[in-house]
């Protein structure tokens, strides 16, 4: 949290008001606690699936933040007061909203998957728009290899886009002509997260989807059979492209879907993240029309859950977080032969 | 480099752990010397033949694993190594290592072969910087086809070798080609069980089928020549992409004919390959040949297939008619109920029947008009400016002015009606917004250098491109409310599509904005400045650069898919029509190209240079060109 408070200019934790409000929310699962320390965004760690929330609450339109006892001193000099609470707390629904959860699965004896989730939201004069981060990454390779590239990889991604984006958000340089551009900067970070992962953990690779959320825009960043899907009122469209074997014989028309789940080489990725230095990264930008679905997953969950049921359940489900706890007992029901990572992001509406 | 299979989530038992040591006897006669090769089923020794004591004779012992535990699938797969094992040992031919010897134990089986000393190809790419020499690899892939055919000529079935690559074709001293490893290996390799990274990279499509051929082999022997000629490793490469790493871009020391005999062994369909080894080596002896090249033009294969040559040959299209004005057309036409409206250099604006080509009116300004009209339906309008300063209003049924506005400089920008409006930007550095039925300013947008884009207008904004390289997002209202800067002018059009704003900038580069705040979501650069504007189809942007060549760009990642190149500088703005697109060159053609591949459908000649666009209608395509004319073209 200290870089995030540093970058919004925010006092420390004490300071803060207690009260939870929609602020920016940070959670972070990771499922190796054992990695070696890095410098990274600091962010608070849970190493058992569920939700944690923080919450910051923002600067309000022409009023300096300003700790509460000082802010009943200055009330009483006759400076202006805090605007209502209301215009600062959004109306449930009206603001990004997401759901996470990461499960080892029924039958393997650790979660290779990691994941990040970020929200900021805010109000202010100058009008910087709702930013979201989800990151999925699914590692493979054994002695531990596949936790600990995942789980680099998702710090590491996080880091570049804070540092890349957010950071350039909230100094009002998006327009600066040598900002690289979104996608660009998405691509950047998820190389880092390779030369990391090639350097460090040689024998081990991962997936990552990787979704930056800026206002109505989504961009994704994308390498190996994790996937991002969108779900609208017309239905449900995988995003990415499977860096798969048997996908590419399908386009080939090689191969048919139905012959994919008996295809002896159904698990070879063409690419993943420290397989070579050069890595091409798929980077894809989407509109995120109101009350559209972004949803992000390993493959533990799409090779169990058919499209269809996944737009069934999402559409019954107002909540992101039941949703995605709905969907990962799914995969369970079903056997849950691999890791299962979700996580689900409601786009106001 | 990467190992193949590296990332095995659930390795088998390390193979390494209970690897032979040097000193180790095998059968009491092959004394392990060291280790040639370590591999996922197996190693690779060299070992010394102790039969023969008062010579040093070394040997090859490849050992595999038999890891197997069902006790069934075991003897299967033991039976499987001895039939491969004899099949081996009956061949003949100089390119095939000699077999002395097989032996099973428990849990592993042995072959004991020729020793060849020398490096296989992979080692050579690897420790070589430079493109090797062309001839030299010529001959390696008509060896490489000559063992492979005698393969195939086997009876009573064919052998098929169905792992050709680099790593198993080896040079030895005598710097011949010799073919080891003959996918025995692969029979101990059923079972393999988790997400795995790379893919081998050499086989056909149809071997993931389980089906194997002569012509897979074929294919196996393009794909390794592929990657010694271009230095692409295609384990790094989506598979099946060879064509999309052209050998020629990569080292232009291949020749046209190479290029076309190692892409025909890499087709897709095994029945448009070559149908075995010995066909392939027969087309490659060819061209060890010396030639006689003077006076012989090649025919570049990647732009003219046979098809296409058929169909653009210039006989084939002829104008449906052609319109002469009396200056040259920079103006892009627009088709409307029947009728043709387009400005030209000698200060008119023409009106012309769309079905013969007959002049209806034209209306004349004070300067010539290089900017394109557009058509308020509903007031009866078409609207253009001139660079006589002034945008024009005439009524298209009768050509007599219903009102004009007066800037204070040239009027190159295009007029864009919506909402009860026509917005056009001024080499004043205004924004103008004009209501259409009378004629008078509603604002104006002080933008501070020429604008000549015309203006994009959505639902709640309006995005133009200026001189200065700035490009702004205006509100209805006319106030900014982001603006973008890019290093050189913008005077390509913006056109949107799902929240973004593509156009083209002097400064070399395409980009993509975030609609509603100016931010860029990616940028591509071509070779030259763009003032071509940009056209959204089928999921791509497609657009012109003064580089000479059409791009198709996905909209939503920035990647190129492919690019056209054409004679000349590209200006005119392409359109997109039903899986087509079509746009003119300075090289004073005018193309037609299939949206999804960018190969050429037809071009025709005209004897101008062409800057403007086309407008397609009905099935005909107009375009005006700088030899004073407007042709009517079939789509």
């Amino acid at each position: 949290m200290d870089f995030l408070r540093r970058v919004l200019g925010l006092p420390d934790n004490s300071s803060v008001p207690s009260e939870k409000e929609d602020g920016i929310i940070i959670t972070h699962e990771d499922t190796a606690p054992s990695a070696p320390p890095e410098p990274v965004v600091e962010v608070p760690v849970q190493s058992k699936a569920g939700v944690e929330v923080e919450a910051v609450q923002v600067v309000a339109p022409d009023t300096p933040l300003v700790p509460p006892d000082e802010k009943n001193d200055l009330a009483e000099l006759g400076t202006r007061p805090l605007p209502p609470l209301e215009t600062v707390i959004p109306k449930p629904g009206e603001r990004l909203q997401f759901g996470q959860l990461s499960d080892v699965g029924m039958q393997r004896g650790n979660n290779q998957d990691a994941m990040m989730g970020i929200v900021a939201t805010s109000t202010s004069n100058d009008d910087v728009p709702d930013f979201g981060l989800f990151v999925v990454a699914d590692g493979m390779g054994g002695h531990q290899e596949g936790e600990r590239a995942s789980s680099i990889t998702v710090r590491i991604v996080t880091q570049y886009v804070l540092n890349q984006i957010l950071t350039s958000m909230l100094r009002l340089e998006m327009n600066d002509p040598d900002q690289p551009s979104i996608s660009d900067t998405l691509r950047a970070a998820v190389q880092e997260a390779n030369d990391a992962v090639t350097e460090a953990i040689p024998e081990g690779g991962t997936t990552v989807t990787a979704a930056v959320i800026v206002g109505d825009l989504a961009y994704i960043a994308h390498v190996g059979d994790s996937r991002a899907y969108l779900i609208t009122d017309e239905g449900i469209e995988q995003v990415t492209r499977d860096h798969t074997l048997v996908q590419r014989l399908i386009e080939l028309d090689q191969l048919t879907p139905e012959e994919v789940p008996d295809h002896p080489q159904r698990n070879v990725l063409y690419r993943a993240i420290g397989q070579s230095d050069s890595l091409d990264v798929d980077a894809i930008t989407r509109r995120l029309h109101p009350r559209s679905r972004l949803l992000l997953c390993s493959d533990g969950l799409w090779n169990m859950v058919s499209e269809d049921v996944i737009l069934g359940t999402v559409s019954q489900h107002s909540d992101p977080q039941t949703a995605c706890n709905t969907l990962v007992q799914m995969a369970n029901d079903r056997g849950g032969p691999d890791n299962i990572t979700v996580i689900l992001v409601y786009v106001p509406g | 480099m990467v190992d193949t299979q590296k990332f095995a989530r659930n390795m088998p038992e390390q193979p390494g752990d209970n690897a032979l040591q040097p000193g180790a006897v095998l059968q009491g006669r092959y004394r392990i010397t060291g280790v040639i090769g370590v591999g996922g089923m197996g190693s690779v020794y060299q070992a010394r033949d102790l039969r023969f004591p008062n010579v040093v004779r070394h040997v090859a012992v490849k050992e595999m694993l038999n890891l197997t535990t069902d006790q069934a699938m075991r003897e299967m797969t033991l039976k499987t190594f001895e039939r491969e094992s004899d099949m081996l040992a009956s061949l003949n031919h100089p390119a095939v290592p000699e077999i002395y010897d097989y032996f099973p134990s428990k849990t592993r089986a042995y072959l004991v072969m020729e020793y060849i000393n020398g490096r296989d190809l992979e080692q050579i790419i690897n420790s070589t910087q430079d493109m090797l020499p062309v001839e030299m690899v010529l001959q390696w892939a008509v060896e490489i086809c000559d063992v492979l055919g005698y393969l195939h000529q086997q009876e009573p079935e064919p052998i098929i070798f169905r792992d050709v690559k680099p790593s198993n074709i080896m040079i030895d001293q005598h710097d011949r080609i010799r073919l080891v490893d003959f996918g025995i290996a692969k029979i101990f390799q059923a079972g393999q069980k988790g997400t795995m990274i790379g893919t081998e990279g050499y086989s056909a499509p149809e071997q993931y089928r389980g089906e194997a051929s002569p012509a897979s082999d074929v294919y196996g022997v393009g794909a390794t020549i592929h990657h010694i000629l271009t230095r692409r490793d295609p384990r790094l490469e989506p598979p099946f992409t060879f064509a999309e790493r052209p050998i020629r871009e990569a080292n232009s020391n291949v020749s046209p004919d190479l290029d076309a005999v190692i892409m025909r062994a890499l087709s897709f369909k095994p029945d448009d390959r070559y149908p075995n080894a010995s066909a392939m080596r027969d087309a490659l002896q060819k061209l060890q040949k010396p030639q006689v090249v003077v006076g012989m033009p090649f025919v570049s294969a990647d732009t003219v297939s046979d098809e296409t040559v058929a169909e653009w040959s210039e006989e084939g299209i002829q104008p449906v008619w052609t319109f002469a004005c009396e200056d040259e057309i920079r103006s892009s036409p627009v088709v409307h109920k029947g009728v043709l409206y387009v400005g030209a250099q000698d200060n008119n604006l023409y009106a012309i029947n769309i079905s013969d080509g007959s002049f209806r009116w034209k209306y004349p300004t004070d300067q010539g008009i290089v900017s394109s009209p557009a058509v308020a339906e509903d007031e009866n309008l078409v609207l253009y400016g001139s660079l006589d300063h002034s945008l024009y209003a005439v009524d298209m049924r009768t050509g007599q002015l219903s009102w004009s506005v007066a800037t204070k400089g040239p009027v190159q920008s295009s007029p864009t009606v919506m909402h009860g409006h026509v917005f056009f930007g001024s080499d004043d550095g205004n924004l103008y917004a004009i209501r259409l039925a009378t004629g008078r300013i509603q604002w104006v947008w002080e933008g501070g250098d020429p604008i000549r884009t015309r203006p994009l207008v959505t639902g709640e904004l309006i995005v133009v491109g200026q001189e200065s390289g700035y490009v702004a997002g205006i509100d209805l209202s006319g106030q900014v409310v982001w603006r973008f800067k890019a290093k050189r002018g913008v005077s390509s059009s913006p056109t949107a599509h799902e929240g973004l704003v593509f156009f083209g900038s002097m400064d070399w580069h395409v980009y993509a904005l975030d609609i509603t705040r100016g931010w860029k979501a990616w940028a591509l650069r071509t070779n030259k400045p763009i003032v071509s504007s940009p056209v959204y189809g089928d999921d791509r942007i497609y657009i012109g650069s003064v580089d000479g060549s059409l791009y198709a760009i996905e909209a939503a990642s920035g990647k190129e898919r492919w690019h056209f190149e054409t004679e000349g500088q590209i200006t005119s703005s392409p359109v997109f029509v039903e899986g087509a697109v079509y746009f003119g060159g300075v090289d004073k053609q005018v193309y037609c190209l299939d949206a999804k591949t960018g190969q050429l459908r037809w071009s025709y000649k005209t004897k101008g240079k062409i800057t403007s666009s086309p407008a397609v209608h009905d099935g005909i395509v107009y375009i005006g060109s700088m030899d004073h004319q407007v042709y009517a073209l079939k789509a």
